[in-house]
Protein backbone atom coordinates (compact mmCIF):
# COMPACT_ATOMS: atom_id res chain seq x y z
CA UNK A 1 0.00 0.00 0.00
CA UNK A 2 2.68 2.28 0.93
CA UNK A 3 4.64 1.71 -2.09
CA UNK A 4 1.50 1.78 -4.09
CA UNK A 5 0.53 5.05 -3.03
CA UNK A 6 3.67 6.75 -3.99
CA UNK A 7 3.41 5.00 -7.13
CA UNK A 8 -0.08 6.22 -7.65
CA UNK A 9 0.99 10.01 -6.41
CA UNK A 10 4.15 9.65 -9.19
CA UNK A 11 1.75 8.43 -11.58
CA UNK A 12 -1.03 11.06 -11.22
CA UNK A 13 1.61 13.69 -11.19
CA UNK A 14 3.09 12.19 -14.51
CA UNK A 15 0.12 12.14 -16.12
CA UNK A 16 -1.67 15.73 -15.35
CA UNK A 17 1.98 17.64 -16.05
CA UNK A 18 1.83 16.74 -19.73
CA UNK A 19 -1.97 17.63 -19.76
CA UNK A 20 -1.26 20.97 -18.03
CA UNK A 21 1.20 21.95 -20.05
CA UNK A 22 -0.56 21.31 -23.35
CA UNK A 23 -3.46 22.83 -22.33
CA UNK A 24 -2.75 26.19 -24.40
CA UNK A 25 -2.18 24.07 -27.63
CA UNK A 26 -5.24 22.36 -27.27
CA UNK A 27 -7.76 25.56 -26.55
CA UNK A 28 -5.65 28.25 -27.56
CA UNK A 29 -4.72 31.62 -26.34
CA UNK A 30 -7.56 33.12 -24.53
CA UNK A 31 -8.72 35.04 -21.28
CA UNK A 32 -8.80 31.31 -19.05
CA UNK A 33 -5.26 31.60 -19.56
CA UNK A 34 -5.13 34.13 -17.76
CA UNK A 35 -6.93 32.40 -14.93
CA UNK A 36 -4.83 29.57 -15.34
CA UNK A 37 -1.84 31.50 -13.93
CA UNK A 38 -3.34 32.44 -11.14
CA UNK A 39 -4.01 29.24 -10.36
CA UNK A 40 -0.97 28.34 -10.58
CA UNK A 41 0.41 31.08 -8.51
CA UNK A 42 -1.72 30.58 -5.61
CA UNK A 43 -1.47 26.54 -6.14
CA UNK A 44 2.22 27.23 -5.21
CA UNK A 45 1.26 29.32 -1.78
CA UNK A 46 -1.52 25.99 -1.15
CA UNK A 47 1.19 23.57 -1.84
CA UNK A 48 3.54 25.10 0.32
CA UNK A 49 0.30 25.87 3.37
CA UNK A 50 -0.40 22.44 2.84
CA UNK A 51 2.99 21.13 4.40
CA UNK A 52 2.97 23.08 6.95
CA UNK A 53 -0.64 22.53 8.47
CA UNK A 54 -1.71 19.18 6.58
CA UNK A 55 1.94 17.52 7.28
CA UNK A 56 3.51 19.87 10.32
CA UNK A 57 0.33 20.30 12.35
CA UNK A 58 1.82 24.75 12.45
CA UNK A 59 -1.21 26.79 11.49
CA UNK A 60 0.28 29.76 9.96
CA UNK A 61 -1.67 33.28 8.98
CA UNK A 62 1.60 34.42 7.49
CA UNK A 63 1.50 33.19 4.13
CA UNK A 64 -0.21 35.87 2.62
CA UNK A 65 3.09 38.33 4.27
CA UNK A 66 5.80 36.25 2.60
CA UNK A 67 3.87 36.37 -0.45
CA UNK A 68 3.61 40.35 -0.33
CA UNK A 69 7.42 40.16 1.01
CA UNK A 70 8.36 37.58 -1.65
CA UNK A 71 6.62 40.13 -4.11
CA UNK A 72 7.92 43.68 -3.09
CA UNK A 73 11.58 42.58 -2.21
CA UNK A 74 12.19 41.29 -5.79
CA UNK A 75 10.37 44.82 -7.28
CA UNK A 76 12.37 46.58 -4.67
CA UNK A 77 15.60 44.40 -5.93
CA UNK A 78 14.76 45.56 -9.76
CA UNK A 79 13.56 49.08 -9.31
CA UNK A 80 15.53 50.54 -7.02
CA UNK A 81 18.70 48.74 -6.99
CA UNK A 82 18.53 47.66 -11.07
CA UNK A 83 19.30 43.97 -10.83
CA UNK A 84 17.90 41.46 -13.59
CA UNK A 85 14.22 40.33 -12.36
CA UNK A 86 16.01 36.53 -12.37
CA UNK A 87 18.32 37.76 -9.69
CA UNK A 88 16.32 39.96 -7.83
CA UNK A 89 13.55 36.95 -7.58
CA UNK A 90 16.54 34.93 -6.64
CA UNK A 91 17.82 37.37 -3.53
CA UNK A 92 14.18 37.35 -2.89
CA UNK A 93 13.66 34.25 -2.12
CA UNK A 94 16.98 34.09 0.19
CA UNK A 95 15.81 36.91 2.34
CA UNK A 96 12.21 35.71 2.96
CA UNK A 97 14.00 31.98 3.90
CA UNK A 98 16.12 34.08 6.39
CA UNK A 99 13.11 36.07 7.72
CA UNK A 100 10.87 32.82 7.81
CA UNK A 101 13.92 31.50 9.64
CA UNK A 102 13.75 34.85 12.32
CA UNK A 103 9.93 34.45 12.77
CA UNK A 104 10.03 30.27 13.09
CA UNK A 105 12.69 30.88 15.57
CA UNK A 106 10.41 33.22 17.94
CA UNK A 107 6.85 31.75 17.00
CA UNK A 108 7.21 28.18 16.77
CA UNK A 109 7.53 28.05 20.25
CA UNK A 110 3.78 28.62 20.58
CA UNK A 111 1.25 25.73 19.37
CA UNK A 112 -2.12 25.93 17.93
CA UNK A 113 -4.38 28.97 18.54
CA UNK A 114 -1.34 31.13 20.04
CA UNK A 115 0.54 30.66 16.93
CA UNK A 116 -1.95 31.21 14.65
CA UNK A 117 -2.74 34.60 16.57
CA UNK A 118 1.27 35.26 16.90
CA UNK A 119 1.60 34.36 12.49
CA UNK A 120 -1.57 36.78 11.85
CA UNK A 121 0.55 39.61 13.92
CA UNK A 122 3.20 39.12 11.98
CA UNK A 123 0.68 39.41 8.57
CA UNK A 124 -0.69 42.22 9.98
CA UNK A 125 2.79 43.93 10.65
CA UNK A 126 3.84 43.22 7.20
CA UNK A 127 0.76 44.60 6.01
CA UNK A 128 1.50 48.07 7.78
CA UNK A 129 4.58 48.48 7.09
CA UNK A 130 4.01 47.88 3.36
CA UNK A 131 1.60 51.04 3.59
CA UNK A 132 3.86 53.12 5.64
CA UNK A 133 7.52 52.83 4.26
CA UNK A 134 6.20 54.52 1.08
CA UNK A 135 9.84 55.91 0.55
CA UNK A 136 10.86 51.75 0.21
CA UNK A 137 7.51 50.33 -1.24
CA UNK A 138 5.87 53.24 -2.81
CA UNK A 139 2.93 53.09 0.12
CA UNK A 140 -0.88 52.84 -1.02
CA UNK A 141 0.06 53.64 -4.18
CA UNK A 142 2.32 50.25 -4.48
CA UNK A 143 5.04 49.96 -7.26
CA UNK A 144 4.34 49.99 -11.01
CA UNK A 145 6.59 49.56 -14.31
CA UNK A 146 8.02 46.49 -12.28
CA UNK A 147 9.99 45.20 -15.34
CA UNK A 148 8.91 41.13 -16.61
CA UNK A 149 11.08 38.68 -16.36
CA UNK A 150 13.20 38.29 -19.04
CA UNK A 151 15.01 34.61 -19.91
CA UNK A 152 17.88 35.27 -22.62
CA UNK A 153 16.23 38.37 -24.18
CA UNK A 154 13.03 36.50 -24.29
CA UNK A 155 10.51 38.71 -22.46
CA UNK A 156 7.90 36.38 -20.29
CA UNK A 157 5.25 39.40 -20.76
CA UNK A 158 1.99 37.64 -21.70
CA UNK A 159 -0.48 35.44 -20.21
CA UNK A 160 0.88 32.28 -22.57
CA UNK A 161 4.75 33.05 -22.10
CA UNK A 162 3.95 33.18 -18.22
CA UNK A 163 1.99 29.96 -18.45
CA UNK A 164 5.08 28.18 -19.40
CA UNK A 165 7.01 29.67 -16.78
CA UNK A 166 4.58 29.21 -14.05
CA UNK A 167 3.28 25.95 -14.68
CA UNK A 168 6.11 23.84 -14.75
CA UNK A 169 7.59 25.47 -11.31
CA UNK A 170 4.36 24.51 -9.58
CA UNK A 171 4.22 21.02 -10.75
CA UNK A 172 8.15 20.95 -9.74
CA UNK A 173 7.10 22.47 -6.46
CA UNK A 174 4.55 19.51 -6.05
CA UNK A 175 6.94 17.01 -6.92
CA UNK A 176 9.14 18.09 -4.20
CA UNK A 177 6.42 18.44 -1.88
CA UNK A 178 5.04 14.79 -2.97
CA UNK A 179 8.25 13.37 -2.62
CA UNK A 180 8.98 14.80 1.09
CA UNK A 181 6.20 13.84 2.68
CA UNK A 182 6.56 10.13 1.48
CA UNK A 183 10.28 10.14 3.16
CA UNK A 184 11.50 10.08 6.55
CA UNK A 185 11.20 13.91 6.81
CA UNK A 186 7.34 13.09 5.86
CA UNK A 187 7.19 10.91 8.36
CA UNK A 188 9.06 12.81 11.22
CA UNK A 189 6.57 15.91 10.79
CA UNK A 190 3.29 13.66 10.78
CA UNK A 191 4.64 12.20 14.22
CA UNK A 192 5.28 16.11 15.12
CA UNK A 193 2.04 16.82 14.47
CA UNK A 194 0.29 13.83 16.04
CA UNK A 195 2.99 14.11 19.20
CA UNK A 196 5.75 16.36 19.69
CA UNK A 197 6.97 14.63 23.09
CA UNK A 198 7.18 10.83 21.66
CA UNK A 199 8.48 12.52 18.45
CA UNK A 200 11.60 13.83 20.49
CA UNK A 201 12.08 10.78 22.38
CA UNK A 202 12.60 8.75 18.89
CA UNK A 203 15.57 10.98 18.45
CA UNK A 204 13.69 13.79 16.49
CA UNK A 205 14.65 17.60 17.30
CA UNK A 206 11.34 18.74 16.60
CA UNK A 207 12.44 22.57 17.23
CA UNK A 208 14.88 22.38 14.52
CA UNK A 209 12.52 20.52 12.12
CA UNK A 210 9.48 22.71 12.41
CA UNK A 211 11.60 25.84 11.36
CA UNK A 212 12.93 24.46 8.73
CA UNK A 213 9.46 23.19 7.54
CA UNK A 214 8.33 26.85 7.94
CA UNK A 215 11.10 28.13 5.85
CA UNK A 216 10.16 25.89 3.12
CA UNK A 217 6.77 26.50 3.09
CA UNK A 218 7.52 29.75 3.62
CA UNK A 219 9.28 30.14 0.46
CA UNK A 220 6.56 28.16 -1.38
CA UNK A 221 4.53 31.59 -0.92
CA UNK A 222 7.74 34.23 -1.73
CA UNK A 223 8.09 32.61 -4.85
CA UNK A 224 4.70 32.95 -6.26
CA UNK A 225 4.80 36.41 -4.65
CA UNK A 226 8.15 37.21 -7.01
CA UNK A 227 6.70 35.90 -10.03
CA UNK A 228 3.17 37.38 -9.40
CA UNK A 229 5.32 41.06 -9.12
CA UNK A 230 6.88 40.23 -12.07
CA UNK A 231 4.25 39.33 -14.11
CA UNK A 232 1.41 41.93 -13.03
CA UNK A 233 3.82 44.20 -12.87
CA UNK A 234 2.56 46.21 -10.23
CA UNK A 235 1.95 45.80 -6.50
CA UNK A 236 0.36 47.40 -3.71
CA UNK A 237 -0.66 46.91 -0.10
CA UNK A 238 -3.94 44.89 -1.36
CA UNK A 239 -1.33 41.88 -3.07
CA UNK A 240 -0.68 40.16 0.51
CA UNK A 241 -3.22 41.46 2.80
CA UNK A 242 -4.83 39.11 5.17
CA UNK A 243 -7.86 38.48 2.82
CA UNK A 244 -5.42 36.28 0.53
CA UNK A 245 -4.11 34.43 3.81
CA UNK A 246 -7.29 33.55 4.23
CA UNK A 247 -8.44 32.39 1.00
CA UNK A 248 -5.39 30.31 1.21
CA UNK A 249 -6.62 28.62 4.38
CA UNK A 250 -10.35 28.16 2.72
CA UNK A 251 -8.39 26.59 0.17
CA UNK A 252 -7.25 23.68 1.88
CA UNK A 253 -10.41 23.97 3.60
CA UNK A 254 -11.95 22.94 0.74
CA UNK A 255 -9.17 20.72 -1.17
CA UNK A 256 -8.23 19.09 2.72
CA UNK A 257 -5.95 20.05 4.59
CA UNK A 258 -3.66 16.65 4.62
CA UNK A 259 -3.86 15.94 1.20
CA UNK A 260 -0.95 17.71 -1.70
CA UNK A 261 -3.34 17.25 -4.53
CA UNK A 262 -6.60 18.74 -2.78
CA UNK A 263 -4.89 21.98 -2.42
CA UNK A 264 -4.19 21.68 -6.47
CA UNK A 265 -7.83 20.92 -6.62
CA UNK A 266 -8.87 23.79 -3.99
CA UNK A 267 -7.35 26.12 -5.46
CA UNK A 268 -8.48 25.36 -9.18
CA UNK A 269 -12.20 24.93 -8.29
CA UNK A 270 -12.19 28.21 -5.90
CA UNK A 271 -10.66 30.34 -8.70
CA UNK A 272 -13.56 29.53 -11.13
CA UNK A 273 -15.89 29.48 -8.65
CA UNK A 274 -14.91 33.30 -8.18
CA UNK A 275 -14.65 33.73 -12.05
CA UNK A 276 -17.89 32.28 -12.55
CA UNK A 277 -19.78 33.40 -9.51
CA UNK A 278 -19.30 37.73 -9.81
CA UNK A 279 -23.20 38.07 -9.30
CA UNK A 280 -22.15 37.33 -5.75
CA UNK A 281 -18.72 39.48 -5.46
CA UNK A 282 -19.92 42.13 -2.86
CA UNK A 283 -21.10 38.93 -0.72
CA UNK A 284 -18.25 37.11 -1.49
CA UNK A 285 -16.57 37.36 2.04
CA UNK A 286 -19.35 36.25 3.66
CA UNK A 287 -20.44 33.38 1.65
CA UNK A 288 -17.01 32.39 2.20
CA UNK A 289 -16.76 32.70 5.89
CA UNK A 290 -19.80 30.79 6.11
CA UNK A 291 -18.74 28.35 4.14
CA UNK A 292 -15.68 28.07 6.13
CA UNK A 293 -17.08 27.18 9.12
CA UNK A 294 -19.60 25.15 8.25
CA UNK A 295 -16.94 22.87 6.70
CA UNK A 296 -14.70 22.82 9.61
CA UNK A 297 -17.93 22.14 11.62
CA UNK A 298 -18.45 19.20 9.65
CA UNK A 299 -15.46 17.90 8.13
CA UNK A 300 -12.43 19.23 9.70
CA UNK A 301 -10.54 17.35 7.55
CA UNK A 302 -11.74 19.78 4.41
CA UNK A 303 -14.73 19.34 1.85
CA UNK A 304 -12.96 17.09 -0.52
CA UNK A 305 -11.31 14.66 2.08
CA UNK A 306 -14.35 14.67 3.90
CA UNK A 307 -17.03 13.50 1.11
CA UNK A 308 -14.70 10.98 -0.01
CA UNK A 309 -14.89 9.22 3.40
CA UNK A 310 -18.99 9.97 3.68
CA UNK A 311 -19.12 8.40 0.51
CA UNK A 312 -17.07 4.97 1.39
CA UNK A 313 -18.65 4.96 4.45
CA UNK A 314 -22.34 5.38 2.92
CA UNK A 315 -20.80 2.42 0.37
CA UNK A 316 -19.92 0.46 3.44
CA UNK A 317 -23.44 0.79 4.87
CA UNK A 318 -25.12 -0.40 1.87
CA UNK A 319 -22.84 -2.92 0.95
CA UNK A 320 -23.43 -4.32 4.44
CA UNK A 321 -27.40 -3.85 4.33
CA UNK A 322 -27.07 -6.25 0.94
CA UNK A 323 -25.10 -9.06 2.41
CA UNK A 324 -28.19 -8.89 5.52
CA UNK A 325 -30.32 -9.40 2.88
CA UNK A 326 -28.23 -12.00 1.29
CA UNK A 327 -28.15 -14.21 4.46
CA UNK A 328 -31.40 -13.76 5.43
CA UNK B 1 25.81 1.32 32.07
CA UNK B 2 22.98 3.47 33.95
CA UNK B 3 23.86 5.11 37.32
CA UNK B 4 20.99 7.15 38.93
CA UNK B 5 22.98 8.54 41.76
CA UNK B 6 20.18 10.10 44.76
CA UNK B 7 17.31 10.92 42.60
CA UNK B 8 14.57 12.98 43.21
CA UNK B 9 11.33 14.55 42.13
CA UNK B 10 9.13 16.67 43.52
CA UNK B 11 5.65 18.09 41.41
CA UNK B 12 4.81 20.51 43.33
CA UNK B 13 4.35 19.61 47.30
CA UNK B 14 4.46 16.32 46.25
CA UNK B 15 7.23 14.38 46.56
CA UNK B 16 7.41 11.92 43.74
CA UNK B 17 10.96 10.13 43.98
CA UNK B 18 13.52 10.62 46.91
CA UNK B 19 17.13 9.58 47.04
CA UNK B 20 16.54 6.86 44.66
CA UNK B 21 20.14 5.26 43.34
CA UNK B 22 20.43 2.35 40.93
CA UNK B 23 22.86 0.66 38.89
CA UNK B 24 21.89 -1.09 35.53
CA UNK B 25 24.82 -3.51 34.39
CA UNK B 26 25.48 -3.78 30.81
CA UNK B 27 24.04 -7.05 29.34
CA UNK B 28 21.51 -7.67 32.34
CA UNK B 29 17.65 -7.66 32.60
CA UNK B 30 16.91 -5.87 35.59
CA UNK B 31 13.01 -5.25 37.23
CA UNK B 32 11.57 -2.47 38.80
CA UNK B 33 8.92 -3.57 41.07
CA UNK B 34 6.44 -1.81 43.52
CA UNK B 35 2.69 -0.49 44.40
CA UNK B 36 1.25 1.65 42.57
CA UNK B 37 2.45 5.24 42.68
CA UNK B 38 5.81 4.50 43.91
CA UNK B 39 7.37 6.21 40.91
CA UNK B 40 8.14 3.78 38.65
CA UNK B 41 7.25 5.78 35.60
CA UNK B 42 8.80 8.96 37.16
CA UNK B 43 11.66 7.13 37.20
CA UNK B 44 11.66 6.39 32.97
CA UNK B 45 10.60 9.84 32.83
CA UNK B 46 13.85 11.18 34.43
CA UNK B 47 16.37 8.43 32.27
CA UNK B 48 14.22 9.74 29.20
CA UNK B 49 14.86 13.72 29.88
CA UNK B 50 10.84 13.86 29.78
CA UNK B 51 11.54 16.17 32.42
CA UNK B 52 14.35 17.04 34.61
CA UNK B 53 14.99 15.60 38.42
CA UNK B 54 14.71 18.09 41.21
CA UNK B 55 17.78 16.31 42.69
CA UNK B 56 20.54 13.89 42.27
CA UNK B 57 22.41 13.01 39.12
CA UNK B 58 22.04 10.47 35.82
CA UNK B 59 24.89 9.05 34.05
CA UNK B 60 24.72 6.33 31.01
CA UNK B 61 27.77 5.34 29.50
CA UNK B 62 29.95 7.39 31.92
CA UNK B 63 28.10 10.50 30.38
CA UNK B 64 26.00 12.77 32.41
CA UNK B 65 22.39 13.06 30.88
CA UNK B 66 20.70 14.71 34.17
CA UNK B 67 19.51 17.95 32.25
CA UNK B 68 20.05 16.83 28.96
CA UNK B 69 16.66 16.94 26.84
CA UNK B 70 14.83 13.53 25.36
CA UNK B 71 15.98 13.49 21.85
CA UNK B 72 19.91 13.73 22.78
CA UNK B 73 19.48 11.03 25.12
CA UNK B 74 17.53 8.86 22.58
CA UNK B 75 20.46 9.55 20.46
CA UNK B 76 22.73 7.85 23.26
CA UNK B 77 20.86 4.96 23.32
CA UNK B 78 18.23 4.69 25.65
CA UNK B 79 14.80 3.55 23.79
CA UNK B 80 11.52 3.14 25.80
CA UNK B 81 7.91 2.05 25.62
CA UNK B 82 4.93 3.66 27.31
CA UNK B 83 2.36 1.81 29.79
CA UNK B 84 -0.80 2.89 27.57
CA UNK B 85 0.99 2.35 23.96
CA UNK B 86 1.63 5.69 22.82
CA UNK B 87 2.14 4.57 18.83
CA UNK B 88 1.58 7.47 16.25
CA UNK B 89 -1.83 6.41 15.60
CA UNK B 90 -2.36 8.00 11.81
CA UNK B 91 0.91 6.46 11.30
CA UNK B 92 1.04 2.81 9.70
CA UNK B 93 2.17 0.25 11.39
CA UNK B 94 4.93 -0.35 8.96
CA UNK B 95 5.91 3.52 9.60
CA UNK B 96 5.87 3.47 12.99
CA UNK B 97 8.92 0.93 12.90
CA UNK B 98 10.07 3.31 10.25
CA UNK B 99 10.45 6.12 12.91
CA UNK B 100 11.92 3.95 14.97
CA UNK B 101 14.88 4.30 12.46
CA UNK B 102 14.39 8.24 12.04
CA UNK B 103 17.77 9.41 13.71
CA UNK B 104 19.87 6.18 12.17
CA UNK B 105 19.62 8.29 9.08
CA UNK B 106 20.49 11.99 7.94
CA UNK B 107 18.85 12.75 4.29
CA UNK B 108 17.71 15.66 5.25
CA UNK B 109 14.77 18.23 3.30
CA UNK B 110 16.62 18.78 0.04
CA UNK B 111 17.69 15.05 -0.33
CA UNK B 112 14.31 14.01 0.62
CA UNK B 113 12.11 16.13 -1.60
CA UNK B 114 14.73 15.84 -4.65
CA UNK B 115 15.23 12.19 -4.31
CA UNK B 116 19.18 12.33 -4.22
CA UNK B 117 20.37 8.48 -4.78
CA UNK B 118 22.16 8.74 -1.09
CA UNK B 119 17.91 9.57 0.32
CA UNK B 120 16.49 7.04 -1.99
CA UNK B 121 19.19 4.43 -0.92
CA UNK B 122 18.64 5.57 3.00
CA UNK B 123 14.78 4.57 2.26
CA UNK B 124 15.03 1.53 0.93
CA UNK B 125 17.70 0.73 3.81
CA UNK B 126 15.29 2.32 6.16
CA UNK B 127 11.85 0.00 4.96
CA UNK B 128 14.07 -3.12 4.13
CA UNK B 129 15.64 -2.90 8.13
CA UNK B 130 12.06 -1.94 9.93
CA UNK B 131 10.16 -4.66 7.69
CA UNK B 132 12.81 -7.14 9.92
CA UNK B 133 11.50 -5.66 12.74
CA UNK B 134 8.13 -6.32 11.83
CA UNK B 135 8.91 -10.25 10.91
CA UNK B 136 10.09 -10.61 14.07
CA UNK B 137 7.34 -9.64 16.00
CA UNK B 138 4.97 -11.48 13.94
CA UNK B 139 3.33 -7.88 12.52
CA UNK B 140 4.51 -8.45 8.85
CA UNK B 141 0.99 -8.83 7.07
CA UNK B 142 -0.59 -6.36 9.17
CA UNK B 143 2.21 -3.64 8.19
CA UNK B 144 -0.11 -1.00 6.24
CA UNK B 145 -2.74 -0.95 8.90
CA UNK B 146 -3.35 2.36 10.74
CA UNK B 147 -1.79 1.63 14.26
CA UNK B 148 -4.24 2.88 16.22
CA UNK B 149 -6.26 -0.03 14.88
CA UNK B 150 -4.28 -3.00 16.40
CA UNK B 151 -5.41 -4.92 19.13
CA UNK B 152 -3.53 -3.84 22.14
CA UNK B 153 -1.45 -6.86 22.48
CA UNK B 154 -0.39 -6.13 18.76
CA UNK B 155 0.08 -2.67 20.00
CA UNK B 156 2.45 -3.59 22.75
CA UNK B 157 4.49 -5.69 20.26
CA UNK B 158 4.44 -2.67 18.01
CA UNK B 159 6.32 -0.33 20.24
CA UNK B 160 8.66 -2.62 21.34
CA UNK B 161 9.47 -3.48 17.64
CA UNK B 162 9.63 0.53 17.43
CA UNK B 163 12.04 0.87 19.99
CA UNK B 164 14.00 -2.30 19.39
CA UNK B 165 14.60 0.01 15.48
CA UNK B 166 16.37 2.67 17.12
CA UNK B 167 18.98 0.02 17.81
CA UNK B 168 19.26 0.82 22.00
CA UNK B 169 21.80 0.05 23.84
CA UNK B 170 19.17 0.16 26.96
CA UNK B 171 15.65 -0.28 26.52
CA UNK B 172 13.33 0.37 29.38
CA UNK B 173 9.84 -1.60 29.25
CA UNK B 174 7.12 -0.31 31.19
CA UNK B 175 4.76 -2.74 32.29
CA UNK B 176 4.65 -4.91 29.02
CA UNK B 177 2.93 -7.56 30.12
CA UNK B 178 -0.54 -5.58 31.20
CA UNK B 179 -3.44 -6.71 29.09
CA UNK B 180 -1.42 -9.84 27.74
CA UNK B 181 -2.89 -13.38 28.39
CA UNK B 182 -0.75 -15.89 29.56
CA UNK B 183 -0.08 -17.24 26.59
CA UNK B 184 0.77 -13.92 25.13
CA UNK B 185 3.10 -13.28 27.74
CA UNK B 186 5.01 -16.51 27.88
CA UNK B 187 5.87 -15.01 24.37
CA UNK B 188 6.81 -11.92 25.35
CA UNK B 189 9.27 -13.52 27.78
CA UNK B 190 11.25 -15.68 25.07
CA UNK B 191 11.04 -12.49 23.05
CA UNK B 192 12.47 -10.26 25.19
CA UNK B 193 15.13 -13.09 25.97
CA UNK B 194 16.19 -13.20 22.73
CA UNK B 195 16.35 -9.43 22.74
CA UNK B 196 18.80 -9.69 26.02
CA UNK B 197 20.64 -12.34 23.36
CA UNK B 198 21.81 -9.44 20.91
CA UNK B 199 23.12 -6.96 23.91
CA UNK B 200 20.49 -4.81 24.69
CA UNK B 201 20.41 -4.13 28.52
CA UNK B 202 16.76 -3.67 29.69
CA UNK B 203 15.08 -2.77 32.39
CA UNK B 204 11.49 -3.44 33.35
CA UNK B 205 8.54 -2.10 35.14
CA UNK B 206 5.98 -4.87 35.87
CA UNK B 207 3.09 -5.84 38.15
CA UNK B 208 3.22 -9.78 37.12
CA UNK B 209 5.16 -11.00 39.78
CA UNK B 210 5.59 -14.30 38.26
CA UNK B 211 6.89 -13.11 34.92
CA UNK B 212 9.40 -10.58 36.50
CA UNK B 213 10.88 -13.10 38.83
CA UNK B 214 11.43 -15.49 35.84
CA UNK B 215 13.05 -13.14 33.93
CA UNK B 216 15.41 -10.80 36.00
CA UNK B 217 18.64 -11.58 37.57
CA UNK B 218 17.98 -8.78 39.82
CA UNK B 219 15.10 -6.29 41.06
CA UNK B 220 14.95 -3.00 42.80
CA UNK B 221 11.77 -2.36 44.74
CA UNK B 222 10.24 1.30 45.19
CA UNK B 223 7.87 2.24 47.96
CA UNK B 224 6.43 6.12 47.95
CA UNK B 225 9.18 7.39 45.79
CA UNK B 226 12.01 5.69 47.84
CA UNK B 227 14.14 2.33 46.67
CA UNK B 228 13.03 0.06 50.33
CA UNK B 229 15.03 -3.47 48.62
CA UNK B 230 17.20 -4.60 45.53
CA UNK B 231 18.89 -7.61 44.67
CA UNK B 232 18.10 -11.23 43.36
CA UNK B 233 14.24 -12.22 42.83
CA UNK B 234 15.15 -14.67 45.95
CA UNK B 235 15.98 -12.15 47.97
CA UNK B 236 13.56 -9.68 47.22
CA UNK B 237 10.51 -12.23 48.28
CA UNK B 238 12.02 -12.62 51.60
CA UNK B 239 12.67 -9.03 51.97
CA UNK B 240 10.45 -7.78 54.97
CA UNK B 241 10.47 -4.08 53.65
CA UNK B 242 8.80 -5.86 50.38
CA UNK B 243 6.41 -8.04 52.35
CA UNK B 244 5.02 -5.02 54.35
CA UNK B 245 4.98 -3.32 51.43
CA UNK B 246 3.37 -5.54 49.53
CA UNK B 247 1.11 -6.26 52.59
CA UNK B 248 -2.71 -7.47 51.63
CA UNK B 249 -1.62 -8.42 48.07
CA UNK B 250 0.64 -11.44 49.39
CA UNK B 251 -1.11 -13.10 46.72
CA UNK B 252 0.64 -11.70 43.79
CA UNK B 253 4.05 -12.05 45.25
CA UNK B 254 4.08 -15.66 44.70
Amino acid sequence: MESLLKDKNKLAWLLITPGVLLLPFVFGKGFYLNTMNFISLHAMVAVGLCLLVGYGGQLSISHSAFFAIGAYASAIFCLRYHLPPLISILLSQGLSALLAWGIGWVVLRLKGHYLAIATLSFTIIVEVLVKEMAWLTGGLQGLSSIPSISIGGFMIDSDYRFYFVVWPLTMLLLLFSLNLVDSRMGRIFRAIKENEDIARQFGADVKVYKIKLFIVSSVYASIAGSLYAHFVTFISPVTGSIMFAIDIIMVLAFGGFTLLWGAMIGVASLTFLNEYLTIFADFKRAIYGLALVIIILLFPNGLLLGLRDFGNRIFLFIAEGRKKHASA
Amino acid sequence: MLQLNGVSKDFGGLRALSDVTLNVREGQIKGLIGPNGAGKTTLFNLITGVFPPSGGSITFLGEETTHQNPEKISRLGISRTFQQPHLFKSLTVWENVMMGRHYRTRAEFFACGLRLPKATREEKDIRKQSLEYLNLFGLTDKKDRVASKLPLGEQRYLEVARALATEPKLLLLDEPTSGLNDHETEQFRDLLLKIKGVGVTLLVIEHHMRFIMGLCEEIAVLNFGAKIAEGSPQEIQVSPEVITAYLGTEESID
